[in-house]
């Protein structure tokens, strides 16, 4: 946090502060990137940056253009791109966490089921999505089922690592608490234990589309040419530095645009999420 | 209802040669309404004492009866008041209070009743949809307190509850226990680590001394209350238990 009611020039503000920090907290950071796009079409124009590694922003923008209306490869626009790249990642994701979540709060209440599985997946969490590649595809061939999988799998052990921790942090006293007003088993379980893990299931949702966002590049780099991630791939063996770096901001544009959505859907379903600490991890 | 504690043992683990005694046998009768303070040093066994007594511990050995039947379990009319306030942060100030009368058989309209007169009893109109968060140690405490009373219970079972309170709100909520408990009379069980807070809220004060914990002094205090600190016959009974805890 900034000191409140100075500005730079250390003056005093008048009233309406708190709005004004809002605005400016979100108004800084663009004016920071408007800088360096700035800085670095001047360096284009003044020859230091070489189109084909650098492409200047006003290069990036007609390309964004081109894809948008005439799509590259030709024929295949920016929205078929997006549609199946959200397509694959939201398949994985949503299947990831329909199977995390029920195997994570169960694993996560009984330690014994916690103590026999616990270092499987620490494992399975440990192991890097894309070196699945190769057999993933010997598994599923080259079609969306083997990008399916990738993706489902590097956003599952995320999820239910996240979703074990949920249950085991779940403060016991509590529970305990909860026991003195007669509520057991089942009951116990909804009442308290789901409520009391939520935050946590959430954010590692919210972790676990991240990942499905980076592991989307390497799932599409084989036996497709459409989707954000392929793009970039084809787009490279052509030398189209410009496209590719069109796609990387895009997907990243995505990335960023969905996990603070998710971020402000946590804040407003979780009321009393405010001051609790305990980040995810 | 009265509460008899037969002869209770404690051990923690199950190696019955090597474990540490918690509890050595202690035995205690306690009558209907009265309120009687467990008091002694971190480790001599009050908590642990405290939780047999509200079943979510079991004893090693010996037994608790509560109207004479033995507690097996939590829950049944003993309500229960934990040191950090142990709301349920999800759920405001009237929810909470809610959650302890679901098994209570109530319509709907009666349970809201119910906490709303409780949430006025402790003093919380006004601040009944607010979350825990919101709330002061002192209000969560008071809404504790009134979450424990929803049960209609008999018995009323406190683990150092204004243990966290800075010492001013602790004197507020001594006295605000004292008129709730004018007002709705239960057995209580108060466990505290402060010799103060025996003396101005008991009608007996059982000190409890470590390894074995066991009990070392019952002291009945017959003064009317509400009770000032400045009274003599409490500054010689705080000597004599400040020396029964030596």
């Amino acid at each position: 946090m900034r000191p409140s009611g100075h500005d730079v020039k250390g003056t005093v503000t008048s009233g309406g502060d708190g709005r004004r920090r809002s605005r400016r907290d979100w108004l800084d950071p663009l004016l920071v990137v408007l800088a360096l796009l700035l800085l670095w079409e001047l360096a284009s124009a003044l020859g230091w940056l070489r189109p084909v590694r650098f492409p200047a922003p006003s290069r990036l923008a007609s390309s964004l253009w081109e894809l948008t209306v005439s799509g590259y490869p030709t024929g295949v626009t920016l929205d078929t791109h997006f549609a199946i790249t959200m397509q694959r990642i939201l398949g994985g994701f949503l299947a990831a966490v329909a199977l995390a979540v029920p195997l994570g709060l169960l694993i996560g209440w009984f330690p014994l089921l916690d103590r026999l599985t616990g270092t499987i997946v620490a494992f399975c969490r440990s192991v890097a999505t894309l070196s699945l590649l190769p057999i993933a595809l010997v598994w599923f061939g080259t079609g969306e089922a083997s990008k399916m999988f990738l993706i489902g799998y590097g956003c599952f052990w995320v999820m239910l690592s996240n979703v074990i921790a949920a249950v085991k942090q779940v403060d016991p006293v509590l529970v305990r608490a909860a026991r003195t007003m007669d509520a057991a088993s089942f009951d116990l379980f909804l009442s308290v234990v789901i409520p009391s893990a939520l935050p946590r299931i959430l954010s590692g949702a919210r972790i676990a589309l991240g990942v499905g966002f980076m592991v989307i590049v390497g799932a599409e780099m084989i036996g497709t040419i459409i989707g954000l991630g392929a793009l970039i791939m084809e787009a490279r063996t052509f030398y189209r530095s410009d496209i590719t770096l069109v796609g990387m901001i895009v997907l990243g544009a995505l990335g960023f645009v969905f996990t603070t959505g998710l971020e402000r859907l946590e804040a407003r379903l979780l009321p009393w999420r405010v001051r609790q600490g305990g980040g995810p991890s | 209802m009265k509460i008899d504690v037969d002869e209770v043992v404690k051990r923690f683990g199950t190696d019955p040669v090597d474990m540490p005694l918690v509890l050595g046998g202690v035995s205690l009768a306690i009558r209907e309404n009265e309120f009687v303070v467990l008091l002694g040093r971190s480790g001599c066994g009050k908590t642990t004492l405290l939780n047999i007594i509200a079943g979510l511990e079991r004893s090693s050995g010996g037994e608790v009866r509560v109207d004479g039947a033995p507690v097996v379990r939590p829950g049944a009319g003993k309500g229960m008041v934990f040191q950090q306030g142990a709301l349920f942060p999800w759920l405001t100030a009237r929810q909470n209070v809610l959650f302890a009368t679901r098994k209570r058989g109530l319509a709907a309209a009666e349970r809201q009743r119910v906490a709303s007169e409780l949430l006025d009893l402790v003093g919380l109109a006004g601040a009944e949809e607010k979350y825990p968060f919101e709330l002061s140690g002192g209000m969560q405490q008071r809404v504790a307190i009134a979450r424990a009373l929803a049960l209609d219970p008999q018995i009323l079972l406190m683990d150092e509850p204004f243990g966290a309170l800075d010492e001013l709100t602790r004197i507020e909520m001594q006295n605000e226990l004292l008129r709730v408990w004018s007002a709705r009379r239960k057995t209580v069980v108060f466990v505290t680590h402060s010799i103060w807070e025996g003396l101005i809220l008991a009608d007996r004060i059982v000190v409890l001394a470590a390894r074995p914990g066991r009990i070392v002094l019952e002291q009945t205090i017959t003064l009317p209350r509400p009770r000032s600190r400045t009274d003599p016959v409490l500054i010689a009974l705080y000597e004599d238990i400040w020396r029964a805890l030596q």
